[in-house]
């Protein structure tokens, strides 16, 4: 091929001065004027504010449900900026709520009701729960921690850490023992998580297992659940790896983030040291695609190294 | 030693000096989980009688983590001048608290009385004080420290700015550091909490910052908040940092838990006497909170507000420029609701003061806390009120890395204005050399971050 | 694994000198542990820099490749490395020389001879891109808030390259150099190069080989191709000037804050005074003159701009190429590492819109419009036509994943049948999800390399160097533009 490198370059030229140029008379994009001046690798300039914010999120599929929008809008309300441009420049830097400007020494109205807004989104995904309709799509059944309401849970971790004797029995019952992979789904600080990511993790995570040749136990969801909750199944299933995903502590950027928590023989008295996590699961933070292809990785990685948290080696 | 005592009728017996301590809290959802909180509102009160009745020597003869098991007792053991001891020994805790509340003990008496203290001591006077007794008695002392610049002085309330970025983004934290700046925040220090904690880009983060310090001549020191170890091999790697951080637990197994101890600590503090940019003598910062032993389940069986304290007596080993406990960020389970922080962080503060610290308070919360904005907006008042040294500033309270709330610029900004308070001196004339404060108050320039571009 | 150093060597082959350099570039993790894993060039050092030797030729118009071959040889010895070493670099074939007939041939000379992984580029825009970076044009934008200018001024060509806030925002470039005119030691003129022919007589300026040129007459012409040049870089005039343009213009004036002048004329404004013919033709051409006199020029301060030091002169390209040409990929990618290195491989853009996003119908027909440009453009083959870049695609629901990966993977199928290798290039992080999906469905047939993060444009070439540490890979993308020249 390399000594086809002049017809080559004769031809793509070719091609693309040709598609230049229908795209011009079509519809005049900045792309397509690099006819005349030569545009680089950089980001188009136009648009600043819109293009600015941290993840440009595209319309879904048609089947997609709509995107939960608690993105903060980035807009600035600086009257007189110093350096206009650069204000832009700033704020396409940085999630965090700058440029806001004042009244006084307070926040202008807007952004108050912003935050206000954003952080009863968070308060309501920790109240609450995750939609049976998400959980049926993948066929989980649902057991529950002896956590009892939202107020213990939050009170009481310990009790979010172990299953209820009902639980217990229903894993029994239902799932396939010692499997190599045991995959669970809990609820966590954010039911939101686990309804607006599920769907992509899940999906990408079984393929990537399928990749690998790994083979999978009986998924299920446990409502009520801590991190430590892995231990508690892990004595009861005995799997070879366990990856729980579990919805995170919300924050005002997202209430949808969700956490995989992984663990090579989980079992009680397991330490923190000894999970390996991928946080921040959620579309505006680590692509939920990414992160399922991603996790198959790992838990591949502990069943051949016997090991993981910090003695694994990624 | 006596624990028992009578209540409306019914007597009460106390197993031990821990249980009198833990009984003795306001209540706290943390010593809730520990099992250790008083059933009702009676036995919290009698456990209170016992305590007050209680010796100095009494809670020194009778340690509750024993110098031999625990190196953080043995630091506060030896911290313990014995002449000032001896002086008190035998006043009952009902007594220290009555003259640390007196006309008599001004901020010397106070700073005096203090060295013959354990943090077991200072623990037990917190137990038995109101919230405005917390505000009187801490308000009372004055902690100046000196690193590049001075902060503490009376009528000063500095500010840390908190410019974290979800992926360390040196523009986007700059950014922030900008917006921060153009309020007339950051005057503590500047302090990054990176979210990699690799040697390199600690070192970045502290170039920029000392670039932007250098830049427009402000007087004020950096930090970056990642594990002390990673800071140091920073700091070997020539970065310039002007304040080391850790933070610390109230026993040596909850030290371990955060992967340090009293020896690293010392080599810390000998490579920062070395190799710190800043004047000093002061180059520690330290946070604290309440509930992170119990979180690693090295709380020995004593409540939250005891490990507290002794995570105080811990840090005046090493003369820190500041301390801050980050009262709401640890979560319900510890701190239920507003009324829960609110209480911990003046009983931080007071604690931390009458160690001769130079206190601070992240006024901040969790998404699943029973706590919102206004709550931050009244514990901020009620320590600008006690005399916090500092407070920490997010861009609109709202941290995108450490996904938690926290006080805004704007918040700051308002306590200065409301309670007739002042940043450090030297940062003022700075921001009134920039043309961002006038007299005290912001200007019309102030809240633009591109000033700085 | 938290740092890994690969070293990295650059090239540069001029019109009038040949240079190299041999750099290390660390990478750092750039991601927390809690994090898909990330890894950036964090650090750049310079080992070796080679002196500056002139490029060998035969006669006016061929360059000696053995003559190269041998210096190479000779430098890589002297900097004690091996080839096996070297992971990254790049070759830059300067100006005019890429325009010389055998230019083809020093590429692939070169690529094989200077490491495994060092890749043949050259093009002015991306040549002009590093030179300023090289000069350090684009780390100093970062600092002001108007627009840098950084002109690297050769023996045939000269590379402009604009900045602003650390971004290169757009190039050009430009018949002027210092061995367009030669000359013997008694100033008669040995050569002029047709290049600018036109715009000499546009000037009304007369300068003939064989002519016994004087002082004035020569100082001159200098002066007005230097003149020409600041003029339009810095907007003053473009009709005349414009007849220096080698290749596209630019499409608007831009307002220019800051100007720094780099390469072998770059650095001849800082010599000597040039007072007569013999000064001026000490190298057999005119290029120190041209170097005086625009010294002259910066200290007149005619031009509203601010005149600065480049970091480096002669160097900059090479520092630039065998520095900063690297970029490195999202760490979680779908790869084979038997199947790397691969090199030159031409981009075939995938630029989807949100409509076609949303629509499977819509989806297929792009795809298959997009196949059917490279069944047009690319040969035939049972390795890899194309690498396929696709943007457009912020959030990736595995529902578009799934749709993605049928159209891309059965319509390839069908119209690349001999092709063993499918090479797809995602502008967000997704390669791994991508990859994975296009592999259960491809099995092997073909096989499947997915890498993302790295941005190209059509007419771009890319080469994937061997991954570093499992994952992390090598890009350089080449703006290859030998034969946009006219």
């Amino acid at each position: 091929m390399e000594q086809q490198l002049d017809f080559l370059v004769d031809k793509v030229v070719a091609e693309l001065q040709k598609k230049l140029g229908e795209a011009t008379e079509q519809a005049p994009s900045p792309k397509a004027e690099t006819g005349g001046l030569i545009q680089l690798r950089s980001e188009p300039k136009a648009e600043p504010v819109a293009s600015a914010t941290t993840a440009p999120t595209q319309a879904p599929v048609a089947n997609e449900q709509p995107a939960p929008s608690a993105e903060p809008e980035r807009t600035t309300h600086v009257p007189n900026p110093k350096y206009k441009e650069g204000l832009d420049e700033l704020l396409s830097s940085t999630p965090a709520r700058i440029g806001v400007w004042r009244t006084g020494v307070r926040p202008l109205t807007k952004t108050m009701l912003e935050l206000r807004r954003d952080h009863a989104a968070a308060v309501d995904a920790v109240y609450g729960e995750v939609s049976q309709a998400v959980l049926d799509q993948y066929s989980l059944f649902t057991v529950e921690t002896q956590y009892d309401n939202t107020e213990n849970y939050l009170k009481r971790p310990d009790m979010g850490r172990v299953l209820t004797e009902e639980g217990v029995r229903l894993l029994q019952e239902r799932c396939q023992k010692k499997p190599q992979v045991q995959i669970v789904v809990s609820d966590g600080l954010s039911a939101a998580a686990v309804d607006a990511n599920l769907k992509d993790v899940l999906p990408s995570l079984m393929d990537s297992l399928k990749s690998y040749g790994l083979t999978c136990g009986t998924p299920f969801f446990i409502q009520g659940g801590r991190v430590a909750s892995m231990d508690h199944v892990g004595e009861i299933l005995e799997p070879e790896v366990l990856v729980l995903l579990i919805g995170e502590r919300p924050g005002l950027v997202t209430a949808h983030s969700m956490s995989a928590y992984m663990c090579y023989r989980p079992r009680k008295g397991m330490v923190e040291s000894e999970r390996t996590v991928i946080s921040n699961i959620h579309r505006q933070g680590t692509s939920p695609v990414e992160a399922g292809a991603h996790i198959g990785t790992i838990l591949s990685k502990m069943l051949e190294q016997k090991a993981s948290g910090v003695k694994l080696v990624l | 030693m006596n624990t028992k005592t009578t209540v409306l009728g019914q007597t009460y017996q106390f197993r031990d000096l821990k249980e009198v301590f833990a009984k003795a809290n306001e209540d706290k959802s943390g010593d809730q989980l520990a099992g250790l909180a008083a059933a009702d509102s009676r036995e919290r009160v009698a456990a209170k009688q016992v305590l007050a009745d209680l010796t100095l020597a009494d809670i020194r003869n009778n340690p509750m983590v024993p110098a031999e098991e625990d190196e953080v007792s043995r630091v506060i053991e030896e911290g313990i001048n014995e002449k000032i001891y001896s002086e008190i020994k035998n006043w009952s805790v009902a007594e220290l608290r009555e003259y640390i509340l007196s006309h008599q003990a001004g901020d010397n008496e106070l700073k005096r009385i203090s060295r013959g203290l354990s943090s077991e001591m200072i623990a037990a006077t917190a137990k038995l004080m109101s919230n405005l007794d917390l505000i009187t008695a801490a308000s009372k002392i004055k902690v100046v420290t000196h690193a590049n610049t001075v902060i503490g002085q009376k009528g000063v309330l500095a500010s840390r700015v908190q410019p974290n970025h979800p992926s360390d983004n040196v523009q986007g934290i700059k950014a922030s550091l900008y917006e921060g700046l153009s309020y007339g925040i950051g005057d503590a220090v500047i302090g990054i909490n990176p979210v990699i904690d690799t040697a390199d880009s600690v070192k970045d983060i502290l170039n920029m910052t000392k670039d932007v310090m250098t830049k427009f001549d402000i007087p004020t020191q950096n930090c970056v908040l990642a594990h002390v170890s990673t800071q140091m091999r920073a700091i070997r790697n020539g970065a310039p940092a002007d304040l080391i951080f850790q933070s610390l637990a109230g026993s040596e197994k909850g030290n371990n838990a955060f992967g340090i101890d009293v020896a690293l600590l010392d080599e810390a503090d000998e490579l920062m006497r070395k190799e710190g940019t800043s004047y000093g003598p002061n180059f520690w910062y330290f946070e604290t909170g309440q509930g992170s032993e119990l979180s690693s389940e090295a709380h020995h069986g004593m409540d939250q507000v005891t490990m507290e304290a002794r995570c105080y007596g811990l840090a005046r080993k090493y003369n820190p420029f500041i301390v801050n406990t980050v009262v709401g960020f640890i979560g319900p389970e510890y701190l239920y609701d507003s009324r829960q922080v609110i209480r911990a962080g003046l009983e931080d503060h007071y604690m931390g003061k009458m160690h001769g610290l130079p206190m601070g308070c992240d006024v901040c919360y969790t998404n699943h806390m029973k706590v919102d904005q206004n709550d931050m907006d009244n514990l901020g008042i009620l320590l600008s009120s006690a005399g916090v040294n500092f407070v920490i500033g997010v861009a609109m309270a709202d941290d995108v890395m450490l996904n938690y709330q926290s006080t805004s610029f704007h918040d700051i900004a308002a306590f200065r204005e409301v309670m007739g308070l002042r940043p450090a001196p030297d940062f003022e004339k700075w921001l009134e050399k920039m043309g961002i404060m006038e007299n005290g108050r912001l200007t019309a320039k102030a809240g633009d971050p591109t000033i700085f571009m | 694994m938290d740092e890994q150093w690969i070293q990295s060597v650059g090239i540069d082959v001029g019109t009038s000198t040949t240079k190299m350099i041999v750099s290390r570039l660390r990478l750092g993790r750039m991601s927390s542990t809690f994090s898909l894993p990330r890894y950036q060039i964090v650090e750049r050092q310079l080992l070796y820099a080679s002196e500056v030797h002139s490029t060998p030729l035969i006669g006016f118009d061929e360059i000696d490749a053995d003559g190269i071959g041998s210096i190479l040889a000779a430098e890589y010895n002297k900097a004690q490395i091996s080839l096996s070493q070297i992971k990254s670099g790049a070759v830059i074939i300067t100006g005019e020389t890429a325009s010389k007939k055998n230019a083809q041939h020093i590429v692939h000379l070169l690529a094989e001879r200077s490491g495994d992984f060092v890749v043949a580029t050259a093009g002015a825009d991306l040549e002009g891109v590093l030179a300023g970076k090289g000069a350090g044009a684009e780390k100093r934008s970062q600092a002001i808030q108007g627009v840098i200018v950084n002109v690297d001024i050769g023996g045939g060509t000269a590379n402009a390259a604009y900045f602003q806030r650390g971004r290169a925002i757009a190039t050009v470039t430009f018949h002027v150099g210092g061995r367009l005119i030669r000359l013997s030691p008694q100033g008669v003129v040995q050569y002029v190069s047709p290049n600018i022919q036109q715009w000499l007589s546009a000037k009304g300026l007369r300068i003939q080989v064989g002519q016994e040129i004087g002082f004035a007459q020569l100082t001159e012409v200098a002066e007005q191709l230097g003149r020409s040049m600041l003029d339009y870089l810095t907007g003053k005039e473009r009709q005349v000037s414009g007849l220096l343009v080698l290749g596209p213009h630019l499409r608007d004036s831009i307002p220019v804050a800051e100007l720094t002048v780099s390469g072998g004329v770059g650095l001849l404004m800082s010599g000597p005074p040039v007072q007569n013919v013999s000064d001026a033709s000490r190298y057999g051409d005119f290029g120190p003159l041209l170097g005086y006199v625009l010294q002259q020029e910066r200290e007149k301060g005619t031009y509203p701009v601010q005149w600065l030091d480049p970091d480096q002169t002669v160097r900059a390209t090479v520092i630039g190429a065998g520095m900063q040409s690297t970029e490195i990929s999202g760490s979680t990618v779908h790869i084979k590492p038997e199947l790397l290195p691969i090199k030159n491989i031409p981009i075939l853009k995938l630029e989807l819109t949100e409509e076609q996003l949303a629509d499977a119908t819509r989806l297929r027909q792009e795809v298959a419009s997009i196949y059917q440009l490279g069944e047009r453009l690319f040969e035939k083959t049972t390795g890899i036509p194309f690498a396929l870049a696709i943007s457009g695609i912020g959030y990736c629901s595995y529902a578009l994943l799934q749709t993605l990966s049928q159209e891309l993977s059965e319509q390839y199928r069908a119209s690349f049948p001999e092709s063993q290798t499918m090479v797809v290039i995602c502008e967000t992080d997704m390669a791994k999800a991508l990859g994975q999906a296009l592999a259960l469905r491809c099995k092997g047939a073909p096989e499947i390399i997915c890498i993302d993060q790295v941005r190209v444009e059509y007419g771009d070439y890319i080469d994937l160097g061997e991954p570093i540490s499992g994952t992390i890979i090598p890009v350089v993308v080449k703006t290859l533009a030998f034969d946009e020249r006219p």
